[in-house]
């Protein structure tokens, strides 16, 4: 790894671990109370002595994230590719899914988890969705709105037909597009799954929302921060995996030659034509 | 015209509201020869080529290319633009088999043939290379090649150098004879450059707007060959002058 590389590396580690540090000099220096607000490594240490109780929720919260997200990916994809195919249903349909958004999300997940189930772990997922599928459709349908007209033309005059045009040029002209639109779902999808579980708990058990909200009626805010922390990790996480995945995605974008395993599949005598 | 019209035009027109864009035109080309159109913006060589390319309906008469109507048909021609339309997520190589991945599989004949075409052409250490990396001269380089392999016959193409700068402009041009004499194919070339026309086609049709038509038809007696110094031969000179009179108005 070289020194640039590295430098863009350890750069947003170094500007979190500011973000802590301001933190702890306002906490230290304003002498605020402890139950007011915690040292930040009295937080983290409320999360790590609480682990064994904590990481099955944890784990659950992940996979309501994960799972909500591709869930909103898949209907964000699946709403921008049909309101730019069919401009009608795009007069019909995007109206409905501009209301959705304005509904606060908070209020719609209560009639959520009458209709999907109390206790469940569907309406959270739903909730993941609601908010996760948008900014992907808003920017499916800008992305494939916007792909050059003369560059259809061109696939017209070969004689593409609508399908192989779409695989062949309009999918690929929409995956940066594509990935604007997941990594601000990455971000989102985390505080839908807190919401979700707010709303729908497990009858009899607990989950990560509930111990934050035990936490908090119980005065202990190095729990509630610390959580918070933790799930904020979760979120910078998801995101670092999808803005890679974007990277991974569009390797043209960052390199002028293609790697060896996307070169030809035979062999080619160089030179000697 | 002693040999067989590739492209045979008859009586094209072309309204938009109530501006007539091409005027009922007729329009012959010889197979294996290249005629250039010049003209001023608005003129209507754009939307003759687009009417040629099948992208366009006409309000009338025929198009015909190898003897069959290709009215509003699409898959006759290769097509180039001044813009070079080279996708971004694709390698050289894949930019060059683009007709072939448009409408079948690509197989590796077609593979084999984008190599073989690239190396010819100095851009064979390019192929995997992604259009980024390339400069504007060797991009549309590489889309002229894109033309090449759908084995069209008849090439349109519309300003294809005009974004280039003057040096790269005279180098693309040389090459671009090259190329056309060793493939044999049919030229029609768009062009605003009045020394671009006459330095490479067989014929220059000038048209001009209000409405679109062609108001002539001039040989070019140029020999081929050509490098440079015929830019400065007196034929070309005397047939610039000609040129330019047609464009422009004025005297003789």
């Amino acid at each position: 790894m070289n020194r640039k590389v590295l430098v863009r590396v350890v750069t947003p580690f170094v500007s979190i671990g500011l973000l802590l540090l301001v933190w702890q000099a306002v906490v230290v220096g304003f002498n605020v109370k402890p139950y007011v607000a915690p040292r930040p490594l009295v937080a983290i240490r409320a999360v790590s002595d609480n682990w064994a109780v904590l990481w099955p929720l944890v784990l659950e919260i992940i996979r309501e994230t994960v799972f909500g997200f591709l869930g909103g990916a898949l209907i964000g994809v699946f709403f921008g590719v049909i309101m730019s195919k069919v401009k009608f249903l795009q007069r019909i349909i995007y109206p409905q899914l501009i209301l959705s958004q304005a509904v606060p999300v908070v209020a719609i997940a209560f009639p959520l988890t009458v209709i999907l189930g109390f206790g469940s772990v569907k309406p959270i997922i739903a909730i993941v969705i609601w908010i996760v599928f948008f900014p992907v459709t808003v920017n499916v349908l800008d992305g494939l709105s916007h792909v050059d007209q003369d560059l259809l033309n061109l696939a017209r005059v070969y004689g593409a037909s609508r399908w192989r045009t779409f695989v062949q040029i309009e999918v690929p002209a929409t995956v940066t597009p594509l990935f604007s639109g997941l990594k601000i779902g990455a971000t989102y999808a985390i505080t839908g799954a807190f919401i979700g579980e707010l709303v729908s708990p497990p009858l009899g058990g607990t989950n990560l929302a509930l111990y934050v909200e035990h936490a908090n009626s119980n005065f202990d805010p190095a729990s509630v921060y610390g959580v918070t922390l933790l799930m904020a990790a979760i979120g910078v996480t998801w995101f670092l995996l999808v803005a890679g995945a974007g990277v991974l995605a569009t390797p043209w974008e960052r390199r002028s030659v293609a790697r060896r395993w996307r070169r030809r599949t035979i062999a080619t005598p160089q030179g000697d034509h | 015209m002693t040999s067989t019209a590739l492209l045979d035009l008859h009586a094209v027109e072309k309204t938009f509201g109530d501006k007539v864009v091409l005027a009922p035109t007729d329009l012959r080309v010889a197979e294996g020869s290249f005629v250039s159109i010049v003209g001023p913006s608005g003129c209507g060589k754009s939307t003759l080529f687009n009417i040629i390319a099948g992208l366009l309906q006409p309000d009338g008469g025929t198009v015909k290319i190898q003897g069959r109507d290709v009215v509003g048909a699409t898959g006759h021609v290769g097509y180039m633009l001044q813009k070079d339309l080279l996708v971004p997520w694709r390698t050289v190589e894949d930019n060059i088999t683009m007709a072939a991945r448009l409408t079948r599989r690509v197989t590796a004949v077609d593979r084999e043939e984008a190599r073989q075409i690239a190396h010819r052409y100095g851009l064979g250490e390019f192929l995997d290379h992604y259009p980024k990396a390339l400069s504007g001269g060797m991009r549309q380089r590489v889309a002229f090649m894109r033309t090449l392999v759908t084995h069209q016959q008849l090439l349109l193409l519309d300003e294809p150098f005009g974004a280039l700068d003057a040096q790269t402009r005279l180098d693309m041009q040389r090459w671009l004879l090259d190329v056309w004499r060793e493939s044999g194919r049919t030229v029609l070339f768009i062009t605003h450059d009045v020394d671009e026309s006459i330095f490479l086609s067989d014929r220059i049709l000038v048209m001009s707007p209000r409405p679109g038509r062609v108001v002539a038809d001039v040989e070019n007696p140029l020999a081929r060959p050509r490098d440079i110094d015929v830019l400065t031969d007196p034929t070309f000179v005397a047939l610039k002058s000609r040129i330019m009179h047609l464009l422009h108005g004025g005297g003789r």
